[in-house]
């Protein structure tokens, strides 16, 4: 056998169901190929003794649920009960939670095990955890939910929780040319995962096939899986360059420009959409709602281990957004509401919108997880993202095209994006 | 001239006395402790008391800062590193967390001793903990912040934290007689709360005055503290008495009137006004949201305690939630974002709404923490609330009043709610 750990989700999911391979066989394939691909760094206090355990006793059960002994990795943001939780800090050095978190219960009742927990940043903010980008270790994988990202892409696990504040499910999804999904801000479950910002943060999925997502929606939301509707036909599209357009770089303009240009062809109705004036500097309210959120949120670790947090963290996060006075704070969540109700306005006339994932390929080096100029907005505005891979860079380092839906439509949004990568291979 | 029970004083009389020099932060917290062990054994307000560490942090405490060594509870569902965190369930026996909830960090950090933790009925929701009404022991002190509003009641500690999905700070303040604000959603920093309804939680806090509440509330929020303003005139208040006046006992209702002809006698404009009619259903829409979060918030107890989770949690919001559709949750979602744009012109109307917090004074039994059918409007509306005594109903129990602002104007209730206080007189 071998190489099942190459299958997605879904299709391993099927296989599973079926008989054609055991949980067991698929989590050997997974930790085999982790072991030769260790210098990537995707993982933290990897047990594969305890992956293995897990995946003989959904065999012994017969396999059973929706994710039939899947195996899946969790973001070290997010408690499980029987792996240490650590948030990328030493602060959490060897930190065992009480209870698993909602989605890592949610997909254990669903026949999931849990492969092991994937490398984050400190506490999901700046300040870059160990891995490489599978494709070039010179090179940052994204993050904050780095080895997710990075697990994925490398076919170390076919599914990876990540999360987002700012850009961190979409960002290293694009980097690492996997699928990455933030939903609709309320639909998953947050409970067990490290809060960062309790009006931002979003529990995403990084796979590499919108099948993953369908099936992932069904388990984390409890509800009958509603598979994706490939025959729902072109989307009307709205090309969104978003008021941060100089930040992307040539490759990534053209990239947009000309997948504008083959999904008009392929049959779409493509318009332009532009934010209204109020919102031009909407990503700066975000900033503001992170910052201060983040601070009040991170005070524990803030304030009474201040010696053991990054000092990026303190300079640029923490000490500015516990400066950032009350009004501004309250100022910046009514804007948001206001963008909320203009993003309303704008998906009467369009589908979905077409948006850089990031500004261009992975940059180089392994200090910074790069810009999330071309997410923050989208998080804060609660509406549901998707990035698909598109192709590669100057550098042979992956590009995305991410869409984005109307809140609370995501099942239109994974239709859609099925259409647009049928017309992108 | 020593002074007598110090454990009686308010918070902002507290401090005084310790920056005066007149009384030490340690003999504060010493005297809250006498009356802990004094009044426990009846009350019950309490899941953990870490009298031996607040001793020697109100030894510690400055002087120089804003709480000055005051002493504050917090309710066992918020995260402690120091303390057990048991969230009201036999689930959690042992559980010692690794994170210490901002709700402890920030008062701290002002200068505040944590006293303990208090009892919370299970995960926030409806079954209740031992805790009973100090006013009176076979009355429940509300819920789900029962052990906060008993022991601020009862002198045990001046200041307390709870949190409210759907009346959980409003109503138990209401029957123990005290002081209870709910700010607008979100305004205090969740990390570290367990959730309950992610969509609702709003974490409040309890004291025995309007002024201490200014000061706790600064503490909670790392904001400059602002003692609430004395109103220049008397406020213009809309006496609503919601869609659900007849759920109300006489007790409640006359409270509620008595209340507003005192306070029109003081010079207040009182106007009857009613929720605009976008708002009918809140009632409902809270509902729905709590009921479809908790199969999903509660997911790790379902799946490896289920059985000890109570039967009126299992077999109420987590099976109720299970039969509800995702279009359900989001409609109500929409629904509650138009309801709060409404509610939010029509306060515009009005210096503070003067509403019930509760249908009368608490009922006769400890097996359910009351009705909360005059705080979820309030909750899903996003509004800041405050609730403070003013009367007794039949069997000499408090019965307060609510005032309710515009969202995001809290100071501004604070200020309303001073000018109330000192004209209902009641402390």
């Amino acid at each position: 056998m071998g190489g099942s750990n190459q299958l997605s989700a879904a299709d391993a999911v099927s296989r599973l169901s079926s008989g054609a391979l055991t949980a067991e066989a698929l989590t050997r394939d997974c930790l085999d190929r982790m072991a030769e691909r260790a210098s990537v760094k995707a993982w933290t206090n990897l047990d594969p003794d305890h992956a293995l355990a897990q995946a003989r006793a959904a065999d012994r059960a017969g396999r059973p649920g929706l994710l039939a002994g899947l195996p899946i990795g969790v973001k070290d943001v997010i408690d499980t009960f029987d792996m240490p939780t650590q948030h990328g800090s030493s602060i959490y050095k060897g930190n065992r939670p009480f209870a698993d978190a909602a989605c890592v219960a949610l997909t254990r009742m669903a026949g999931g095990t849990i492969l092991g927990k994937t490398v984050t940043t400190e506490f999901a903010n700046r300040f870059p955890g160990a891995t490489v980008h599978p494709h070039n270790p010179g090179h940052t994988p994204g993050g904050s939910s780095s080895g997710s990202a990075a697990g994925v892409a490398d076919f170390q696990v076919p599914l990876g929780f990540g999360t987002q504040t700012g850009g961190s499910t979409i960002r290293p999804a694009a980097f690492c040319g996997v699928v990455g999904y933030k939903p609709s801000f309320g639909e998953f479950s947050r409970v067990g995962i490290k809060l960062q910002c309790q009006n931002l943060d979003t529990l995403g999925l990084i796979c590499r096939n919108l099948d993953d997502i369908a099936l992932m929606r069904a388990v984390l939301i409890e509800m009958p899986h509603r598979t994706i509707d490939r025959a729902a036909g072109a989307p009307r599209i709205g090309v969104c360059r978003t008021p941060l357009w100089d930040v992307a770089d040539g490759v990534t303009h053209a990239l947009i420009e000309g997948t504008a240009g083959r999904l008009s062809a392929a049959g779409a109705a493509v318009v332009e959409v532009e934010f209204a004036a109020p919102f031009r500097d909407i990503a700066a309210y975000h900033q503001r709602v992170f910052y201060y959120e983040a601070a009040h949120n991170y005070a524990y670790e803030h304030i009474e281990h201040r010696d053991q947090v990054s000092q990026v963290l303190l300079d640029t996060v923490l000490d500015p957004g516990a400066a950032i006075p009350l009004a501004d704070y309250i100022e910046a969540l009514e804007v948001a509401e206001a963008f909320r109700a203009h993003l309303d306005d704008l998906f009467r006339e369009v589908d979905v919108l077409l948006t850089p994932s990031a500004p261009g390929e992975a940059p180089e080096g392994l200090g910074s997880t790069g810009n999330s100029a071309f997410n923050s907005t989208w998080t804060l505005s609660w509406a549901p993202c998707v990035t698909l891979p598109a192709g590669t860079g100057p550098k042979g380092l992956p590009l995305g095209v991410q869409l984005v839906g109307p809140r609370f439509a995501d099942e239109k949004l994974l239709d859609a994006a099925a259409w647009v990568e049928a017309k992108l291979n | 001239m020593p002074i007598p029970e110090p454990h009686r004083l308010s918070a902002v009389e507290m401090a005084g006395h310790v920056e005066a020099g007149s009384l030490s932060a340690e003999a504060v917290v010493q005297s809250c402790l006498e009356r802990i062990r004094e009044r426990e054994p009846v009350v019950r307000a309490w899941a953990h008391v870490a009298g031996d560490e607040a001793l020697a942090a109100a030894r510690a405490s400055s002087p120089g800062s804003l709480m000055k060594g005051v002493p504050f509870g917090i309710k066992d569902i918020f995260d402690t590193a120091d303390m057990p965190t048991g969230y009201g369930s036999p689930i959690y026996t042992g559980c010692r967390p690794a994170f210490q909830a901002s709700a402890a960090t920030l008062p701290r950090a002002a200068g505040g001793v944590l006293l303990g933790k208090t009892v919370t009925t299970e995960f926030a929701n409806r079954h209740p903990g031992p805790t009973a009404n100090p006013h009176d022991p076979g009355f429940t002190p509300g819920g789900s912040s029962s052990g906060s509003a008993a022991a601020v009641a009862d002198f045990m500690v001046p200041l307390a934290t709870g949190t409210q999905t759907g009346g959980s700070v409003i109503r138990p303040a209401a029957y123990c007689g005290v002081v209870g604000f709910k700010p607008s959603f979100n305004m205090f920093a969740p990390a570290g709360m367990h959730p309950n309804t992610e969509t609702l939680d709003t974490i409040g806090i309890m004291a025995r005055s309007v002024a201490d509440i200014a000061l706790f509330r600064a503490a909670m929020m790392a904001i400059p503290y602002d003692k609430p303003a004395m109103p220049e005139r008397a406020p213009r208040l809309a006496l609503c008495r919601t869609p659900h006046w007849d759920k109300a006992a006489p007790d409640g209702q006359a409270v509620l009137e008595d209340a507003a002809n005192r306070l029109r006698a003081a010079g207040a404009e009182i106007v009857e006004a009613e929720l605009p009619n976008a708002c009918g259903n809140v009632s409902e829409v809270q509902n729905r949201h709590s009921y479809f979060e908790a199969p999903r918030n509660h997911a790790p107890e379902r799946h490896r305690h289920e059985a000890q989770l109570s039967p009126a949690l299992r077999h109420g919001r987590i099976e109720g939630g299970k039969k509800l559709t995702l279009d359900e949750f989001r409609a109500a979602w929409r629904e509650a974002d138009h309801m709060r744009a409404a509610a939010q012109d029509w306060a515009g109307n009005f210096d503070a709404i003067l509403t019930l917090p509760a249908p009368g004074q608490a009922p006769r039994s400890l097996a359910s923490t009351g009705d909360a059918i005059f705080n979820g409007l309030w909750t899903v509306l996003y509004m800041p609330c405050l609730t403070l005594p003013a009367g007794k109903g039949p069997d000499g129990l408090p019965v307060g009043v609510q005032l309710v602002g515009k969202r995001h104007a809290d100071a501004r209730l604070l200020d309303i709610g001073l000018w109330v206080e000192s004209r209902l007189g009641a402390k």
